[in-house]
């Protein structure tokens, strides 16, 4: 006991003699976080409350293209800058010049087609209720049609969405076109105000619910998503100092020397194990403080630890654990620090990637959601995921706990297989 | 505590290579002995000492240690030997004080007695003044003076020292040496590996002398220089080894 503790102590003062290594191991990995989540949160919010700036060109002759320049902004989605001089030619090279990131071209022909479009609709109406009585077959007109530029830089995913948008108030505006056109035809004379307006505005409200177990009704968010997992990143991302550090006493005189004594090199590998567990534990603690603490101040949305407080810290507590062990099995197993820095960084990356750390498993293909249920990373995700989004019991918890178990005991029963094949236990 | 070492037959080769490092070397350390472990770059001296200390196995042959009559047990060896490596074998980043109270720990030295130790050593050594500076900083003398004190902060009953006084200046290498005769004064053996050959020669009662891995002269140093007809070490060293390039 007397030899475990004095090489906790001597862990403790090697890193607190280095105070800059000792500080960077806490403000680097707060770094990400906040900068992950700052960019994260721009990024979900930017539909929701940011106007999204376009170029607008609205070469309609008639009063459709208007209108729906008129329906996107009143949306609160849009803020247009009109620029109707231009020709669809032009465009592009506008938003080349200006670094634009979106345009909207309306062509002459829109509102034509679009009444086109409604007089088919109507026909068919009438034919089909018996109220045109000639047998003329009704004429399928050339589809409307506006043009939409975009940036490549812009994620596909999100010029889909932007897409869908206008459609859908494009179909509103044929939807309002239609109704007249149809009054039109069954010679109406009132107008159908009143009916446009039950139509257009008798849209179906989606209520959401993010599911979850618990009754703290959690919204997930970029905070909610981002701090856990790039703190589990930040804790992996140990390996490159700790793993270097296994090399260098492995490496260094006092290893040799510590062979001529009554002790063994895997006390070293437990103090180091202890020491830098406590280290992670603290970037936790750091980390999520200032989620808590000073996110909410700083305009971003405030953290919410689980309640199931028991629950969370044994995954705090597992998840360290399992990001230690991992950098001194890496850290024994390579003979440089090169190697141990090397390989130790390239994988956390490669292991995060897969693990949904970056992007959602879902969104990738098939084999490769195969291959991230094989991440470590991605088992002490889930994990938090489990308790901080939708607030999971036990027994939800019940393959992660299992899976970093496992990987810790097979960590540790690599290390000192190693060390054993070395004779250094 | 007077301890004795047999060194019997043994054979070493470092895997992958195609020579023996080490051939049947065999000779004996008597209690008390000062002895030196010579031979040229290459000979397999600090092969030897590493098989004697237990950092390499051998391939054959035995070390075995004796106290009194009685020989010792592995776990008791690590206690009774204390190893001074040519390579710096401590933490640049923590001090002196703070070296010795892991090392001392690692021997199960009581807190007290690690702290009184550390005080004497530091004191004999004339590292007082840095107790508690980074062993980093220190000058090449000064670091050689503290990892000999992380080898003999237990106490042990016998010390190996694989070129003690390698890159050090005048005074550190005198104050080591003197250091060394204090031990030895106290019946402490000293089995010590040097090309400092005047310095040998002073320190050493006994010498083996090791060439291509095995045992070429082994005897009192006086008997050795009468028999061999040599005025000194040194002479005495390149009459059995050549004057030939080793490495």
């Amino acid at each position: 006991m007397n030899k475990l503790l004095a090489s906790v102590k001597k862990e403790c003062l090697l890193l607190w003699n280095d105070k800059i290594g000792l500080l960077l191991m806490f403000v680097m990995p707060l770094l990400l976080v906040f900068v992950i989540t700052i960019i994260q949160d721009s990024a979900t919010r930017i539909a929701a409350e940011n106007k999204i700036s376009m170029l607008a060109v609205n070469h309609d002759r008639g009063g459709s293209g208007a209108q729906l320049l008129d329906k996107l902004s009143g949306s609160g989605m849009f803020e247009f800058t009109l620029q109707n001089e231009l020709s669809p030619d032009l465009l592009n090279q506008e938003l080349l010049n200006k670094g634009l990131l979106m345009a909207l071209y309306i062509p002459p022909d829109f509102t034509a087609r679009l009444s086109s479009g409604a007089k088919e609709i109507s026909s068919l109406m009438q034919r089909d209720l018996g109220m045109n009585e000639s047998d003329s077959a009704v004429v399928t007109q050339p589809k409307p049609r506006v043009s939409f530029f975009f940036d490549p830089v812009l994620q596909e995913n999100f010029t889909f969405s932007i897409q869908n948008i206008i459609g859908a108030y494009v179909t509103n505006v044929e939807t309002a076109l239609v109704i007249d056109q149809l009054y039109h035809d069954a010679e109406i004379e009132t107008q159908p105000d009143d009916l446009k307006e039950r139509m257009l505005s008798n849209r179906v409200a989606i209520e959401t619910f993010a599911v979850g177990r618990g009754s703290a009704g959690l919204r997930p968010n970029s905070t909610q998503h981002n701090v856990p997992a790039w703190t589990i990143f930040a804790m992996f991302f140990m390996v490159v100092s700790l793993g270097a550090n296994v090399v260098k006493e492995r490496n260094n005189g006092s290893f040799l020397r510590l062979k001529t004594m009554p002790a063994s090199f895997f006390l070293v590998i437990i103090s180091k194990m202890l020491v830098y567990m406590m280290l992670a534990v603290l970037q936790v603690v750091l980390i999520f403080s200032v989620g808590v603490l000073v996110f909410e101040k700083i305009g971003l949305y405030k953290l919410t630890i689980p309640a199931n407080f028991t629950a969370f810290a044994t995954v705090v507590l597992l998840s360290s654990l399992a990001a230690v062990c991992y950098a001194l099995l890496v850290g024994t197993f390579a003979r440089s620090q090169e190697q141990a820095n090397g390989f130790g960084a390239i994988s956390i990356v490669l292991f995060a990637a897969l693990g949904g750390i970056w992007v959602p498993t879902f969104i990738m293909p098939d084999f490769m959601q195969v291959i991230s249920k094989f991440s470590p990373l991605q088992w002490c995700l889930q994990g938090f995921y489990i308790l901080f989004l939708k607030e999971g019991s036990w027994t939800d918890l019940k393959w992660v706990i299992l899976s970093v178990s496992g990987f810790i005991m097979a960590c540790i029963a690599g290390i000192y297989l190693r060390l054993r094949a070395e004779k250094l236990v | 505590m007077s301890i004795g070492i047999g060194i019997d037959s043994i054979r070493y080769r470092y895997p992958g290579e195609d020579f023996e490092a080490l051939r049947s070397v065999r000779f004996s350390v008597e209690p008390g002995d000062i002895f030196g472990l010579l031979g040229p770059n290459g000979a397999g001296k600090t092969t030897l000492m590493s098989i004697m200390v237990g950092i390499l196995k051998a391939d054959s042959g035995t070390v075995s240690y004796h106290d009194g009559g009685s020989r010792l047990d592995e776990r008791r060896i690590r206690r009774v030997i204390g190893y001074v490596p040519q390579d710096y074998a401590f933490y640049q980043e923590l001090t002196p004080v703070q070296n010795l109270a892991y090392f001392g720990a690692m021997y199960d030295l009581p807190r007290k007695v690690i702290r009184s130790r550390t005080e004497e050593l530091l004191h004999v050594l004339g590292l007082s003044n840095v107790a508690d500076k980074k062993v980093g900083f220190f000058s090449g003398g000064m670091k050689r003076r503290i990892n000999l004190a992380i080898g003999i902060i237990h106490e042990p009953g016998v010390i190996f020292l694989d070129e003690p006084t390698v890159g050090v200046d005048v005074q550190s290498k005198q104050a080591i040496v003197d250091f060394l005769k204090r031990l030895n004064a106290h019946n402490t053996t000293i089995v010590y590996t040097s090309h400092h050959l005047a310095e040998a020669e002073e320190l050493c009662n006994r010498i083996a002398l090791i060439d291509n891995g095995a045992v070429i002269a082994y005897d009192h140093l006086s008997a050795l220089l009468k028999a061999n007809n040599s005025k000194d070490l040194q002479s005495l060293f390149l009459n059995l080894t050549g004057a030939g390039y080793r490495d």
